[in-house]
């Protein structure tokens, strides 16, 4: 790391952290107005939801053959995405890497955001969403479906935990700095903080529950892609009955979670002038990662495709002519070189791992990687085993309709919003955690 | 002018040439092979079994003769068979196209028996207009009847069935009608099982006799329901009946929903995916429930210090 420019010497005193990471919070003029921006964009889109729910799923581009378009699609995405929150502070947490203080909380924004809109996209999918419960109530183990609902809600309520356990020490400051909250905020921020006055009983009670809590969201993290794979893998149908589904899954996720992750980190280091804390060398590191990750998903990619094809065994023969060189090549060859070889050959240079360059590389890969699930999802549904016969047009197509690309549109807007509120209302970056790497003594008042 | 007629001559020549081509379909049959007579009589016994032939091997691509309900398979459409169109071929021909295939149309050189394929032919004969007096020549005179019925008996002993078909003639006097094909036919799952035997055929006095199979299963009482018929709706209408007899081995039904499978309902899970859910969620969840526990701790250990 020594080739590395060395960082703008400043002296961070608890006092200038605490100011540095709360000021943006409150005083942040733009924040507003992008919040009503997205509220705007979620009734509006709201609105094409409403006609799905009042005219049933017809309007949507779905027929027979495509049964599981765009929304299943984005909801692989969101998912995959999901996961970077147990990449990053779980098994690098666990393993003790530094760097990752500053950007962990963002990481579990980033989860606790996309997961549960994740489990939302299943329902904007149903036809019938007042039904969602039967999944519970009538539920059959055998079902992948269960195992996904299951796994999903345990995600989004351990990723929560981790996101508000580690931020414990930071509401209690909250609590005692900022005083122009309103009153509901205040008292959110006394209830959170359960008392924490950093009593090193409490330091070492704390820090216990969040190292159970990292251990348990491995299996959980690794569980809830693997079973979103095993919904298609699961299924014979070309394309998706594969051995490899469930780790292919899980390499692409870490591909797209860190994408989202530098670019949000990019984001707040700019809007909240976090350049002192989101330094040039997380930028560096995680595109480093972003490239082992990228690595890693290129050999399953191999896998996955290069082994098939070289059988073209009957089947599975017109689902890959038709990715490699059919209908569906420039989607599939724009994701795999603008989403992954290209990234990977630009990052190992270390000029690219600049935050303006690697934000925006880290957009087309993470483009590419929502391209790749819609490329993953539907050209399979278009080659059935079985073929229906004597069909209308439409239905050995499938276009998205205007109607479920609003409401897509909607499932991003949503994500933003919450991944917005959380960020005004905690603090990004965590100041405890910050000060202590930096051997600061960090004061709590009771 | 000369070039003109020329030309005219070249695609009038072209004209004929390529609607020959379209016409024959490309499927050429060697002469030799179109001379081949068929051996067997346009008997009425003959044309139901041909016609019993015909819906097993042929009925599911071609539909029924000159009903033209044939599956739109693309590029070429399967014929009707019945059609004039296609009945102007020989019957070497249709022989000869049967046995070898083309296309979609597969070979049945080894799958049906020769008596078999001349038995279509010739119940596809039957719809020829051209030929239709050669059809009447072997048929059994029956005299001319009213009030068409069949008794049915069954002998659960020995497990036979006879069926006694009778008309009332014109004189006021109850007939059997003879050489009449009669269907003994057994439901099961997925349609009907033929249980007919080789020569369903009425003798003399109206009678026939079946030996119904001494090993098909029947319900746990033994039961089956029979439906006996007369084959061919065309002599005296459609005459049926159906009864519920007991000639079956008396059979414990098994259900593959009631067997612990992965197809099963829920409540028939595999115990090994029920134990792993349950188990996963539970000691998941227990561990969230723990740490949410030792939540509420946390203030407490504040207060300690005082």
């Amino acid at each position: 790391m020594n080739d590395l420019p060395k960082q703008k010497e400043t002296t961070l005193s608890f006092e200038k952290i605490k100011k540095d990471i709360l000021h943006p919070m409150q005083n942040h003029k733009g924040l507003e107005l992008w919040i009503v921006f997205l509220i705007t964009v979620i009734s509006v889109c709201g609105w094409a939801y409403y006609i799905q729910l009042k005219e049933g799923l017809g309007v949507t581009g779905m027929r027979d053959y495509v049964s599981w378009g765009l929304y299943i699609a984005n909801f692989v995405f969101f998912v995959a995405v999901s996961l970077v929150g147990m990449l990053i502070s779980s098994i690098l947490g666990l393993l003790r890497i530094d760097w990752i203080t500053p950007i962990s909380r963002i990481a579990e924004i980033i989860a606790v955001a996309f997961v549960a809109v994740a489990g939302l996209v299943i329902v904007l999918d149903m036809g019938r969403p007042d039904r969602v419960l039967n999944v519970m109530i009538h539920g059959r183990f055998q079902s992948p479906i269960l195992w996904d609902v299951t796994v999903i809600t345990t995600y989004l309520t351990v990723s929560a935990l981790l996101l508000i356990l580690p931020m414990i020490p930071d509401l209690a400051i909250c609590k005692k700095e900022l005083t122009k909250a309103s009153p509901i905020m205040k008292k959110l921020y006394n209830i959170l903080s359960l008392g924490y006055i950093n009593t090193p009983e409490q330091h070492k009670h704390l820090h216990k529950m969040i190292r159970t809590l990292m251990v348990l969201i491995v299996p959980i993290g690794l569980a809830i892609h693997t079973v979103t794979s095993w919904l298609f893998a699961a299924t014979l149908r070309n394309g998706w009955d594969t051995t490899i589904f469930g780790p292919y899954f899980v390499a692409g996720a870490f591909v797209a979670g860190s994408a989202a992750l530098i670019i949000a980190m990019y984001f707040f280091r700019v809007n909240y002038r976090l350049q002192d804390y989101i330094t040039d060398l997380q930028f560096d590191k995680m595109g480093k990662l972003l490239v082992a990750v990228c690595l890693v998903y290129l050999y399953f990619n191999l896998n996955e495709f290069l082994v098939p094809g070289y059988k073209m065994k009957t089947g599975d023969d017109v689902h890959l002519k038709e990715l490699f060189y059919g209908n569906w090549a420039i989607m599939f060859w724009a994701s795999q070189l603008l989403g992954n070889i290209i990234p990977i050959i630009l990052l190992v240079n270390k000029k690219f791992r600049k935050p303006l360059p690697i934000m925006i590389i880290s957009l087309f890969v993470l483009a590419g990687a929502w391209f790749k699930r819609y490329v993953i999802v539907i050209p399979t549904m278009l080659h059935p085993h079985l073929p229906i016969q004597n069909v209308p047009e439409n239905f050995v197509h499938y276009y998205p309709s205007a109607i479920e690309i609003s409401v897509t549109v909607l499932s991003f807007a949503l994500v933003l919003l919450i991944i917005t509120v959380l960020s005004k209302i905690f603090p990004v970056v965590p100041i405890v955690e910050t000060a202590e790497s930096k051997g600061i003594e960090v004061k709590i008042d009771a | 002018m000369k070039n003109t007629i020329k030309n005219i001559a070249a695609l009038f020549l072209i004209f004929v040439f390529s609607g020959s081509i379209a016409n024959a379909q490309g499927w050429t049959v060697p002469n030799s092979a179109k001379k081949k007579q068929n051996p067997y009589e346009a008997t009425s016994k003959n044309i139901s079994s041909g016609k019993k032939i015909y819906n097993l091997h042929c009925k599911s691509c071609h539909g029924d003769p000159t009903m033209a309900n044939m599956i739109p398979l693309a590029p070429v459409a399967p014929t009707d068979l019945g059609s004039q169109n296609f009945l102007v071929q020989s019957d070497g021909e249709i022989y000869y196209k049967v046995n070898k295939g083309q296309g979609a149309m597969p070979t049945f050189e080894k799958t049906i028996s020769d008596e078999d394929k001349w038995m279509v032919i010739t119940f596809l004969r039957s719809f020829d207009k051209n030929k239709k007096m050669k059809q009447q020549v072997a048929e059994v005179k029956n005299p001319e009847v009213t009030d068409v019925k069949f008794e049915l008996n069954v002998n659960e002993a020995d497990k036979t069935m006879l069926a006694k078909l009778s008309g009332v003639t014109k004189k006021g006097k109850r007939v059997g009608l003879q050489g009449i094909e009669m269907s003994f036919l057994v439901k099961r799952s997925f349609g009907y099982l033929d249980v007919s035997g080789e020569d369903p055929y009425t003798n003399e006095s109206g009678d026939v006799q079946i030996q119904f199979p001494k090993d098909l299963p029947g319900d746990r009482e033994g039961q089956v329901n029979m439906l006996v018929k007369v084959t061919d709706d065309a002599f005296y209408g459609k005459l049926e009946e159906k009864r519920v007899v007991t000639l079956g081995v008396p059979t414990d039904p098994v259900n593959p929903l009631d067997e612990r499978a992965m197809w099963g309902t829920r409540a028939n899970a595999p115990i090994w995916i029920i134990v792993t859910f349950v188990g996963g969620v539970l000691a998941i969840w227990s561990v969230i429930f723990l740490v949410l526990f030792q939540m509420i701790k946390l203030p407490k250990l504040a207060k300690n210090k005082d």
